[in-house]
């Protein structure tokens, strides 16, 4: 008997990698599909580069795909980054910014917009750049948290500290938007988020950044796994939970940062993706690490679509659309799941 | 009647003629203001506080400037009035500083929070916000009616309008039509036909890349901009660093030859204020238009130095 | 020490499961390794004194080597608190260890200490080695630890749980061999969870998550299991599997040590460790005088020890 179960117990194993293999291609043609319609929809809605004149073309090459490229992965990013956090910290709400990073980042643009007013500094102003400033923000902020929460070991202490880092650092940048308002309408840009600038330089930049992150994340998912259990159960199974985390947080920074630097603050896809995927069906870490990446690239880009075709050649702050897509299907999904489960699988 | 002398006579009609000369002096004067609320004066203001830069403008255009006794934190021009008290913006004006100055009448934006607040504590509130050409003319009469300088008003508004004519003669045929692209802020918001500048630019003859059904102020896509191909960009000095090397943009012709008219914050402040610096505006906006006519424009030389406080 | 038997007739060691159910353990198991099950049983019943427990087949698990566990403890305190006072402990192998005692007599605390979970005054060795010495993953394969009210995630599969077991063995990020499979699926099946396997856990009720859980803990195949409360959510009939499967464990070689609030089924062990307020008051085997007398002084002499058929066992007074 125990001959015929090992193939069967390897079956389940290999029907679970096989459904995994199926969304996966799903997912990269969903993006590919986004991908192609992105590049049909310019200042004038629906225009597919079929009918465009040559010089036009080149000029699009330069715009769209750079843009629509852009969005996909800084949406793989964020998403990236909020499966990382909802898996460190066990909890199901926790997003990309939970360290303090958004905060952080709005808090390096608002003093880059605010010093640019002052000569001195503005040259380096204009050197750093408000990627660059939004970039150090998000990391400075993440540091900030750690230093306050004396290390990655409590999960609770680091929420609270990334909690208080985030309400500072954020009245910090509102002060700041106060004392010169000026920059209220491009800190409100950056704040709802945009991906009207992203060249092929920023391309680049967040194309390495997720290649980073995915293969870092990859490499911890089964300590991601094992945490689930809890820690002491994941520290009794031979995990370096010290080493992980500080990798793992690494990983949500850089993810975070680097999104957040191109393409400003994007609430939702970070949340709203992992649970997306986590609907299909149970998967471990390791697929739900890649997956989420893949969803979240689609979700962003479905939105950034939207916000420039919708009200073309006028554009609407990506943000929106992502929370309003976003939050729908959550909405969605909780609805249909507590018809299902009614007490959530409580009875003995 | 009868029983007068000629000398009841002469003090009676000297009466009449007394009471009629104060009570000519003494009318009260009723304005609606923008928000609809009827404002009512018993007497030409001595005591006024602004709380909107444009508005602050046209009172001292129309010469009572010593009237004015606070302003809020933008008001800078003309100079003079630097020196007085400063009471914040629209939404933290210090409503306190505001009432021990004792006005007669406050004016300030439609928009100011602070006006239910000061109705309530017994001030007289009128709010105007000029926001196009029209409303700047309607401001200044609705001024005039207030300080009781109705006919200043109007030499005030033909003398602008004439400036603006003025400045549009004087363009070469060069600097006629060409296609602008005003930035207002980064994001990128344009100034559509249907704003102050774009309606200064209509007068200037020049072609505005923004449609009028767009709105006043539209947030574009990058796109729509490269697409249009302006020949010129107008952009404050604020936003102008980063510009030409946005994604796609070396391709529209005012990047390509150079043409960017970059404000400096003193012509900013002249070109976001509609009010009676309208005539400053069209020429500034002349002068670049020539330029741009005659080849590339340079860059401001001196580092970008915002006001304390910010531009309104 | 006689090879006890209930009235029924039937082997100790399968009772209170009828066969009929599927158990693998004692269809499949025993036929394999038939011939070594009555070796190590008759040396069981010799020299374990299992009590009631003597003709159990070891579990067809190869343990290697079962190393020894050793805890000389200072004092343990948590926040302000000393919670243990100093005591030492060195679970046997070959024998399963029970610890009992009222509540907060800091028996959690203790295993806790054991699994190297907590800091303390004190040492603990395994196989003579501080356990700070020893590498993670090595460590992890000697000693298994099964907590109490495990969280799990609700959405991973019953397999991947029990798969996660297998991580001290697995090279980094190395796919799931065919030893693995063979230790979960044989783990999932002495629990009788092998029939939900591919059911999210969230779907499981309480007993059903707990067997999981179980597995997961057994599937370490460590020299040493320690469990805490590991019998919460289980009915009487997996409470007597739990009981069957830890004395395969030990007729295969193997150390545990268990924190039970069930005295009956701890009376089923074959060394108590009675604690009360952070000591160990007593440590002896179930059927000593002795460890009755601790048992009635821990318990304030609210308890009815007594033997029923064979068995030891304590009733509310």
């Amino acid at each position: 008997m125990r001959a015929k179960s090992a193939p069967s117990a390897a079956s389940a194993a290999s029907a679970a990698s096989a459904r995994t293999a199926a969304q996966f291609v799903a997912l990269l043609v969903l993006g590919a599909v986004l991908l192609a319609l992105g590049l049909a929809i310019g200042s004038l809605g629906w225009s597919p580069w079929t009918e465009a004149g040559d010089t036009m073309r080149l000029i699009l090459w330069d715009i769209r795909a750079p843009r629509s490229l852009g969005a996909w992965l800084a949406g793989a990013l964020l998403a990236l980054a909020g499966a990382v956090a909802q898996g460190l910290f066990r909890n199901p709400l926790a997003d990309p910014y939970l360290l303090g990073c958004s905060a952080g980042a709005s808090l390096g643009v608002a003093a880059l917009l605010f010093v640019m007013g002052i000569s001195p500094a503005a040259a380096l102003a204009l050197r750093v750049g408000m990627t660059g400033a939004a970039f150090v923000g998000a990391i400075g902020a993440v540091l900030l948290t750690l230093v306050l929460a004396r290390g990655v070991t409590q999960s609770l202490r680091l929420l609270l500290a990334g909690v208080v880092v985030g309400v500072v650092l954020g009245s910090g940048a509102a002060l700041l938007t106060l004392m010169n308002p000026d920059i209220l309408r491009a800190m409100q840009a950056f704040m709802l988020g945009s991906t009207g600038y992203v060249g092929w330089s920023a391309v680049q930049v967040m194309a390495v950044a997720l290649g980073l992150c995915l293969l870092t994340a990859l490499g911890c998912s089964r300590t991601l796994d094992a945490l689930t259990l809890g820690e002491d159960t994941a520290r009794s199974l031979g995990q370096r939970l010290t080493l992980i985390r500080l990798l793992l947080i690494a990983t949500l920074s850089l993810a975070t940062g680097a999104a957040v630097a191109q393409c400003g603050l994007i609430a939702f896809v970070g949340l709203v993706a992992p649970h997306l995927v986590r609907s299909w069906g149970p998967t471990t870490h390791g697929a739900l690490l890649l997956l989420s990446a893949l969803t979240g690239g689609a979700l962003l880009l479905a939105a950034d679509i939207a916000a420039r075709w919708v009200i073309a050649p006028q554009e609407l702050p990506v943000g929106i659309i992502t929370a309003l897509l976003g939050g729908s299907y959550l909405l969605w999904l909780m609805h249909r799941r507590k018809a299902h489960f009614g007490g959530a699988g409580g009875s003995q | 009647m009868k029983s007068m002398g000629p000398l009841g006579r002469a003090a009676l009609s000297l009466a009449t003629l007394v009471l009629t000369a104060t009570s000519a002096v003494a009318a009260p004067i009723t304005i609606q203001d923008d928000r609809g609320h009827t404002v009512t004066l018993p007497d030409v203001p001595r005591r006024i506080v602004s709380l909107l830069p444009s508005l602050t403008e046209t009172i001292c255009e129309l010469g009572d400037c010593a009237k004015v006794v606070g302003v809020d934190r933008f008001s800078n021009f003309p100079a003079s009035v630097q020196k007085l008290p400063r009471l914040g913006g629209l939404d933290d004006t210090s409503i306190e500083a505001l009432v021990a100055l004792k006005p007669d009448v406050v004016v300030a934006g439609v928009s100011a929070r602070v006006i239910d607040r000061l109705e309530g504590l017994g001030l007289r509130v009128l709010a105007l916000e000029p926001k196009s050409m029209n409303d700047v003319q309607r401001v200044l009469g609705k001024m005039g009616r207030l300080l009781g300088k109705e006919d200043d008003a109007r030499r005030l508004w033909n003398r602008v309008g004439g400036h603006i004519a003025q400045s549009a003669a004087t363009l070469p045929p060069a600097a006629r039509g060409l296609s602008v692209y005003y930035e207002v802020d980064a994001g990128p918001y344009g100034a559509g036909t249907a704003s102050f500048m774009g309606e200064i630019l209509a007068r200037l003859g020049a072609k505005n890349i923004i449609p009028a059904e767009l709105g006043p102020f539209p947030k574009l896509n990058p796109e729509f901009i490269v697409r249009a191909d302006p020949q010129v960009i107008m952009v404050g000095q604020r936003n102008a660093a980063g510009l030409p090397q946005r994604p796609g943009w070396s391709a529209i012709r005012a990047v390509k030859q150079q043409r960017i008219c970059v404000w400096v914050p003193a012509e900013s402040d002249v070109l976001v204020r509609p009010g009676p610096r309208m005539s400053e505006a069209a020429a500034l906006m002349a002068r670049c238009l020539r330029e741009a006519a005659q080849g590339p424009v340079a860059w401001p030389t001196t580092p970008f130095n915002a006001p304390p406080g910010g531009m309104r | 020490m006689s090879a006890a038997r209930f009235d029924d007739g039937s082997r100790p060691g399968a009772g209170g499961v009828p066969t009929s159910s599927g158990s693998s353990f004692a269809t499949g198991d025993a036929g394999t390794s038939a011939a070594a099950a009555d070796v190590a049983s008759a040396t069981v019943a010799m020299d374990a004194g299992v009590n009631g427990g003597t003709a159990t087949a070891p579990d067809a698990v190869t343990l290697g080597h079962v190393p020894a566990l050793r805890i000389e403890l200072r004092a343990l305190s948590l926040g302000h608190r000393q919670v243990l006072h100093p005591l030492s402990l060195a679970p046997a192998p070959r024998a399963w260890t029970a610890i009992v005692g009222p509540n907060g007599a800091g028996k959690s605390t203790l295993l806790r200490a054991i699994a190297g979970l907590l800091p303390f005054d004190g040492t603990l060795t395994l196989d003579g080695k501080p356990w700070q010495a020893w590498p993670a993953k090595a460590r992890a394969r000697q000693v298994a630890w099964l907590g109490q009210n495990e969280a799990a995630s609700e959405d991973l599969t019953a397999y991947d749980i029990a798969m996660l077991g297998r991580l001290p063995h697995q090279p980094w990020l190395a796919p799931a061999s065919a030893a693995d499979h063979a230790a979960v699926e044989h783990a999932m099946r002495q629990t009788q969870s092998w029939d939900w396997r591919d059911r999210a856990l969230g779907s499981l009720s309480g007993g059903e998550r707990q067997r999981v859980l179980l597995a997961r803990a057994l599937a370490v195949h460590s020299g040493v299991l320690l469990m805490d409360e590991p019998l919460a959510h289980l009915d009487p009939p997996h409470q007597s599997d739990w009981a069957r499967i830890v004395r395969g464990r030990v007729a295969a070689g193997g150390a545990v040590v268990s924190v039970l609030h069930e005295l009956n089924v701890a009376l089923q062990a074959d060394t108590l460790v009675v604690m009360d307020g952070g000591r160990i008051v007593h440590q002896g085997p179930p059927h000593d005088p002795t460890t009755h007398d601790a048992l009635q002084r821990v318990f304030h002499h609210r308890l009815l020890i007594l033997q029923v058929q064979g068995r030891w066992v304590a009733l509310n007074a």
